[in-house]
């Protein structure tokens, strides 16, 4: 087991682990160091206080509401990207002239940069000029739309929008990549047998992706709740809070206001959260690869 | 198998070895002179080509120093900055907003400029414009220092209103009689706090009441002039409905093109109105008067002046040598000219461009003009009454109930 190939292997292995744990594990650990700590405006730790930092900043109802709102942010995110995802991936899965470009095509939102995505779609929404609401008027399909970046619920909904819209590629491809691995022969079986394509899709194809499925919501669970650039571009967190969520408020705290301890208790709390996603997703994961 | 695999890993390595030493070499060759770094806000109106100009020129006429001027939206620029300093890496030389100064001088980030800036730089520059004088010592150079004015655009209405309320119902005449807004509000938050600022002070408020000592008490912007501010700031937007559609989601750039496009009567704007007009093709010509007050109180617009500081403790003598090259007229004044701010030197003061009907009113409106509180912390209240302005707007709150709640948390936040 433990010969001179695996040796190798290992030796060449440990300068990238070097350099992530320097990079990664170092900035974690120091987070969870600063939210113990009063820190300075650059963030340097100057008085160990214990969990007064957390204290302080849990009893906040304000942090509890952006907590919410990332939660509720994420789910309504990924269980949009995976029906659409989903969607996208059964029709591209289907043999018809022009399929590759069609494929081609769903990746742009992906491959695009974030900020420019997010910049083109603050455009987009431009209630003056943006062509959303001009194509709306002009077809008659809604004569009065709303001012979507301006009041609380069309903001909530139009960031969300636009990290659904560069989220969908991603499933899209995962997914279909798990269609493409399922054997054609089970399907014409069935279709022998006379079922449906709806049962096909329930009894063969969703099955035979499931893990893929854990994996690309798991996936997707941690980006978007993560996703900054989105919320930033277009809102800022605004308006009056309404699409503040924690990454956000992380970085005002952290790089506008100067409060480091206080973004760091944030931070943590991400942490907390993400990891516990992911031992659920990890637990689910085995669970069914064990079955 | 293994002996391959063993031969193909050593050569990357080898490979990978001799690349970054070559790389290091080339970069060790290249460092031979002084680098530095000048954080380079974007104000509206100034270009690209000047930029890459003026670093090109100094570069070209000085062998020792190689200037980066790095290019960086003004809305990010406090964002950019304190990241920097965070990591360790901050630039020489950056512009910032004045008000930011007491913060970098309490994390003992600044340098004093006149160790190494020139004296016939800082000899030229207007006594009235070194408001980063701090306790005798000079912090930073003025770089843009304006007051804040009314435009109007002579297509849509002729009236100058004398007062906020003139200015409501000449605004509301041209909403009704036209296709056009009445007035320019950018409702988005964003680092400044600016249209608040400019009803705030018209109404005779102010942020914070200042002690007897000259420090800064308890926040006022829920005294009676601050809600005057915000209930007539919510009437014009939700009542009268003279503002732009989508005021909320419209920050600064984004709404004042409106104005430019010929589609709004008034704006309050800053000295760059020209030469942004200039730049997005307007077809008329603006006309420019005082920010009015509310009946009974005089016109106090707001003034904002942004400095060049100074950071990093290594090359500061290269970096005071690119400010005395930048400070002469050939270049400060043609930065002024392209962002519209007047001129903070005297020598450019005196040119024939900076003496318009629009250089005029700038001059006027700095005479009772006011400036942001210079305090620690600020951008956390900005935010704050930002999101007090924004509730009252959407009707969550009333404007005394909003501005209540924010003048509360604020004076929690100070501890006073």
């Amino acid at each position: 087991m433990w010969n001179a190939e695996a040796r190798l292997a290992y030796a060449l292995v440990l300068p990238a682990l070097l350099l992530l744990a320097a990079l990664m594990l170092y900035p974690i650990a120091y987070v969870f160091q600063m939210s113990l700590f009063r820190t300075d405006k650059l963030g340097r730790l100057q008085e160990f206080v214990g969990a007064a930092n957390f204290v302080e900043h849990l009893s906040d109802r304000a942090f509890w509401q952006i907590a919410l709102r990332s939660l509720y942010w994420t789910l309504l995110g990924v269980v949009v990207k995976t029906l659409l995802g989903m969607a996208a991936a059964v029709l591209l899965n289907v043999r018809f002239p022009g399929r590759h470009v069609a494929r081609l095509l769903l990746i742009i939102p992906w491959a695009s940069a974030v900020p420019i995505s997010a910049l083109i779609w603050e455009w987009v929404y431009h209630a003056e000029f943006g062509l959303l609401n001009h194509t709306l008027r002009a077809t008659g399909l809604w004569a009065n739309p709303p001012v979507w970046l301006g009041y609380p619920l069309p903001a909530f909904a139009a960031t969300l929008w636009v990290d659904i819209w560069i989220g969908i590629p991603f499933m899209a491809l995962v997914f279909l990549a798990g269609m493409q691995s399922i054997p054609g022969e089970l399907y014409e079986s069935a279709a022998i047998d006379g079922a449906s394509a709806v049962q096909r899709f329930w009894f063969i194809t969703l099955p035979g992706i499931r893990h893929i499925i854990l994996i690309a919501t798991m996936l997707s669970s941690l980006w978007t709740f993560n996703d900054f650039n989105s919320i930033y571009i277009l809102t800022r967190g605004g308006p009056a809070g309404a699409t503040d969520i924690l990454i956000t408020a992380i970085y005002k705290s952290g790089f506008e206001w100067l409060k480091f301890s206080r973004a760091a208790v944030m931070a943590v709390v991400t942490f907390l959260i993400l990891t516990g996603v992911s031992i659920i997703y990890a637990r689910a994961y085995f669970r069914t690869e064990r079955a | 198998m293994g002996k391959r695999l063993v031969i193909t890993s050593l050569s990357s390595i080898a490979l990978l070895c001799a690349g970054t030493a070559a790389a290091f070499a080339t970069a060790q060759s290249e460092t031979a002179k002084t680098d530095v770094t000048f954080f380079w806000a974007l104000y509206d109106g100034l270009t690209e080509e000047y930029r890459a100009e003026l670093q090109d020129a100094f570069n070209a006429a000085h062998d020792d120093v190689e200037v980066e001027i790095v290019p960086i939206q003004w809305g990010q620029m406090h964002d950019r900055l304190t990241t920097a300093l965070a990591g360790g890496q901050p630039p020489e030389i950056s512009v910032i907003g004045t008000r930011w100064l007491l913060e970098f001088m309490a994390l003992d980030a600044v340098e004093e400029v006149t160790q190494y800036v020139g004296a016939e730089t800082i000899g030229n520059i207007a006594a009235g414009a070194m408001e980063a004088q701090v306790g005798g010592r000079l912090m930073g150079l003025p770089i843009a220092a304006g007051a804040r004015i009314l435009a109007y655009n002579p297509n849509l209405t002729s009236v100058v209103p004398q007062t906020m309320e003139e200015l409501r119902a000449e605004a509301r005449r041209v909403t009704a009689a036209t296709d056009a807004y009445g007035l320019i509000m950018p409702g988005k938050k964003s680092t400044e706090l600016t249209d608040f600022a400019y009803y705030l002070l018209a109404a005779g408020g102010d942020f914070f009441e200042t002690l007897p000592d000259g420090s800064y008490g308890r926040s006022t912007v829920n005294s009676p002039a601050g809600v005057k501010a915000l209930e007539f700031m919510v009437t014009l937007t939700n009542e009268d409905q003279v503002v732009q559609e989508g005021y909320l989601a419209l920050d600064r750039t984004e709404s004042h093109p409106i104005f430019y496009s010929g589609n709004a009567a008034y704006v309050f704007i800053g000295a760059w109105v020209e030469s942004a007009m200039n730049q997005a093709g307007a077809d008329f010509q603006a006309q420019y008067a005082q920010i009015p007050g509310f009946d009974g109180q005089p016109s106090t617009p707001l003034i904002i002046t942004d400095s060049v500081a100074m950071f990093s403790d290594t090359n500061l003598e290269a970096a005071g040598t690119f400010l005395d090259f930048f400070y002469q007229d050939q270049w400060k004044a043609r930065f002024d000219e392209l962002v519209g701010f007047p001129p903070v030197t005297v020598s450019a003061g005196k040119l024939p461009q900076f003496q318009s009907p629009l250089y005029q009113a700038l001059g006027e409106a700095a005479v009772n003009a006011k400036g942001w509180p210079l305090m620690d912390g600020f951008a956390e209240y900005t935010d704050l009454i930002w999101d007090a302005v924004q509730k009252a707007h959407l009707g969550q709150m009333t404007p005394k109930e909003a501005l209540d709640e924010a003048a509360a948390r604020i004076d929690e936040l100070r501890g006073t």
